[in-house]
């Protein structure tokens, strides 16, 4: 089954992190985990549809804590499975949030 | 949260690292296994206390190492390997030849569990036990086997390990290629087993294939020199990418060629693709594997199944037999050649593996003859070949479908049928909706008329069907032409009579249906009724469906509003449409908004909410609407052949 990550927040990023990011993203690749997984700009282009409307607008931009700041897809047994990873996910970003919900498949 | 369930997440997770760190450290694999369980043991106890840990793996990490000191001390080894021992314990985690050695542990621990000296069953319930972390209880569901057996498999293989003194090492580099082999074979059987279950009633078990490229991504990580592991990995995922669609509502089998491409997985796709590119830059002659893996990028590149390069899969299948030269690949061979250079040439090798014991009681055997046959219009002999498979067949699903197979044959006309017969058997069938009969009857009556129905059905070719094709639709819309040709498709496969649109190209969408038509340009045109003039303007501002514009009644019209409702469609229209739309009503209240010129014919009868009570006409049928919109715009139309109402929808 596969759960889409998606991360609020974290400390700001240095060099320490990135190397612990990149080591994270590595071994879970190897592991045949992670089948995706990418960081979002923070300004976000909001299309709102209602009725016939749609309205298309930039922003508004949410606080940084707030945003989503990046996204993981992961292939695994079991929802704990996926919180595990996503605990340690979080031991590496710090502070913040992370979502997780199911993917159903095509 | 449920500690157990944690538990075994983590465990699942970690399995393959701790149990090859383990077995390093007591040389034994079956000891180490035994070791980590214990630490499970007091993982249970202990986080069911005092809660989950911060850091679950360290932790069970950490105690299952202990226990190992514990034991090697209990055994009373060599001081000096106790110090070396207390050094790897003191190491800060993280430490990067930790993480080597990690990294290598893993896939010695991969040759262990894949070693030729075990059996094939008991190699794979080892690897799904010592690396994927599966319970015995699992792996028994998966292989539909009872619990114990699982269980002595295990430990029966972990028996020999021992006794044999099979060393935790990467193989000597004159044995690796064989030894690699017996890895990917454990791997890919996995793989099959969750793919094509060979027994019970599902067709697939997922859990299988996901441990199977699991165990297949992490290989390639550990090995990533090796062609064949990235083959192997391109293989399962493109091959997976199609779980979805390769059953269907009931969870009968669906065949590649019929499959909805749009359900596969592109990200599974694109990993394989990904995979191909590793294995090619790996370098060397292809092997097995990788030549697998290039067939399955054929299909994956296809868009359509007409589409499909089955020449370059007759010529890897070619190649693979070279190399792997079992009847099965032969016989998928075989089945490549068929679409390639005709059902003459697959049948031609499908028979000489008739012959060969290792096929007697394979069920694609005859299931792939059943379908050359039909295509060769040998249907009884066909037919018999479907029973044969579906007695064959161990898997339900597979049975149904074959014996379905062998059904509609039954039900298809007989041998000395002609053309005529054929069709009513065809449009006669009820499990087409009613468009489809209308549809495939327009291009069948109209084949009929120019083959004759008396024809035999035997000598309906394809050739013969572009000749009528070419004289009936020659200068027709590349819709209508395709539309035809796939009618014409559909009828004879289902006759058996192989690929009757052979010699009838796809054609592509015109350009001009792509042309928006604004009502603009159709001001212009002189002699154009307030009718059409309103219906056209209505079309092109409310970008609605033509039915539903057509289907307007008077009394749905809002003129105020400039608005109308039919059914779940809402109209709207600008200003200027509105004020010769009051003119067009002049008066009316009730009845279809747009009317024929004529009265009905009294033979005709014609639906009562379709009548204008007041003038006795009926409603404008969207064909003549057609026609009239195609004539009129003739002069506008660089091509001359007019437009459709449809090109009055604007562009977005």
């Amino acid at each position: 089954m596969r759960y889409l990550m998606m991360a609020k927040g974290g400390d700001q990023p240095d060099e320490r992190l990135y190397a612990e990011m990149a080591r994270f993203i590595e071994e879970t690749t190897a592991a045949g985990i992670l089948l995706a997984t990418g960081g979002l700009e923070p300004r976000a282009t909001h299309v709102v549809s209602a009725g016939d409307e749609i309205t298309v607008t930039d922003g508004p931009f949410t606080e940084a804590k707030e945003a989503v700041a990046g996204f993981a897809l992961v292939e695994v047994r079991s929802k704990e499975e996926a919180i595990e990873l996503a605990r340690r996910f979080r031991r590496i970003v710090g502070d913040g949030e992370s979502i997780i919900q199911r993917v159903f498949e095509p | 949260m449920d500690v157990h369930r944690t538990l075994d997440a983590v465990w699942k997770l970690e399995s393959a690292k701790i149990v090859a760190a383990l077995t390093r450290m007591v040389h034994d694999v079956g000891l180490a296994e035994e070791l980590a369980q214990e630490a499970l043991v007091s993982a249970l106890e202990q986080w069911t206390e005092s809660g989950v840990p911060g850091n679950p793996a360290a932790w069970l990490t950490a105690v299952a190492k202990r226990r190992a000191v514990d034991h090697i001390r209990r055994s009373r080894l060599r001081d000096r390997t106790h110090e070396h021992l207390a050094r790897e314990l003191d190491r800060p985690p993280g430490d990067e030849r930790d993480e080597q050695d990690e990294q290598g542990d893993i896939l010695r621990l991969m040759f262990l569990a894949c070693h030729p000296i075990l059996e094939p069953p008991a190699r794979v319930a080892l690897t799904l036990k010592l690396l994927g972390g599966l319970t015995n209880a699992e792996i028994a569901r998966a292989f539909l086997v009872a619990e114990p057996v699982v269980a002595r498999r295990i430990a029966d293989a972990k028996r020999v390990l021992a006794d044999r003194r099979v060393p935790f090492a990467l193989p000597e580099p004159a044995e690796l290629a064989g030894r690699l082999s017996s890895v990917l074979e454990v791997i890919y059987l996995i793989f099959n087993e969750g793919y094509s279950a060979t027994a019970g009633d599902d067709l697939l078990r997922p859990g299988l294939c996901l441990e199977a490229l699991r165990l297949g991504r992490m290989l390639a990580e550990l090995a990533p020199r090796e062609a064949e592991v990235h083959g192997l990995v391109a293989l399962m995922e493109i091959q997976a990418s199609r779980t979805a669609a390769r059953t269907g509502p009931s969870g009968e089998p669906v065949q590649l060629h019929e499959q909805n491409r749009g359900r596969w997985d592109r990200l599974l796709i694109r990993r394989g693709f990904t995979s191909m590119l590793r294995a090619r830059e790996a370098g060397g002659t292809p092997g097995p594997y990788l030549l697998q893996a290039a067939i399955a990028v054929c299909h994956a590149q296809a868009r359509t199944a007409e589409e499909t390069d089955w020449k370059q899969i007759a010529t890897l299948y070619e190649a693979l037999a070279r190399l792997l030269p079992t009847p099965v690949v032969q016989l998928n061979r075989a089945v490549a050649l068929g679409m390639a250079y005709g059902p003459r040439a697959g049948l031609e090798l499908a028979d000489s593996l008739a012959a060969d014991p290792a096929l007697r009681d394979y069920h694609l055997l005859p299931s792939v003859r059943g379908d050359l046959l039909l295509r060769l219009g040998r249907r009884r002999e066909a037919r018999l070949e479907f029973e044969r498979a579906a007695s064959l067949t161990r898997n339900a699903a597979e049975r149904a479908f074959l014996r379905r197979r062998a059904g509609e044959i039954a039900d298809g006309p007989a041998g000395g049928a002609t053309l005529g017969e054929a069709v009513r058997g065809f449009l006669g069938r009820d499990d087409l909706d009613p468009q489809t009969i209308r549809s495939y009857g327009q291009t069948l009556r109209r084949l009929c008329r120019g083959l004759g129905e008396e024809l035999p059905l035997g000598e309906v070719t394809a050739e013969r069907v572009s000749r009528v094709f070419a004289a009936a639709w020659g200068t027709a819309a590349a819709r209508t032409w395709n539309r035809h040709r796939s009618a014409v498709r559909s009828f004879g496969a289902w006759a058996g009579l192989g690929d009757l649109a052979a010699g009838l190209e796809r054609r592509a969408a015109a350009r001009t249906e792509a042309v928006a038509v604004s009502p603009g340009l159709l001001d212009a045109l002189s002699g154009v009724s307030p009718r059409e003039r309103v219906m056209w303007r209505l079309l092109h501002d409310s970008a609605a469906p033509v039915t539903a514009v057509l289907a307007l009644n008077v009394e749905d019209l809002d003129l105020e509003r400039r608005q109308a409702r039919v059914g779940k469609v809402r109209v709207r229209w600008s200003a200027e449409t509105g004020r010769l739309l009051a003119a067009l009503v002049a008066g009316r209240r009730r009845g279809p908004l747009f009317l024929s010129d004529r009265r009905p014919a009294p033979a005709r009868r014609t639906a009562q909410a379709d009548l204008c009570a007041e003038t006795g006409r009926r409603r404008l049928s969207y064909e003549r609407a057609e026609y009239l919109f195609k004539q009129a715009t003739k002069p506008l139309d660089p091509a001359g052949r007019g437009y459709t109402l449809r090109q009055l929808r604007p562009r977005p």
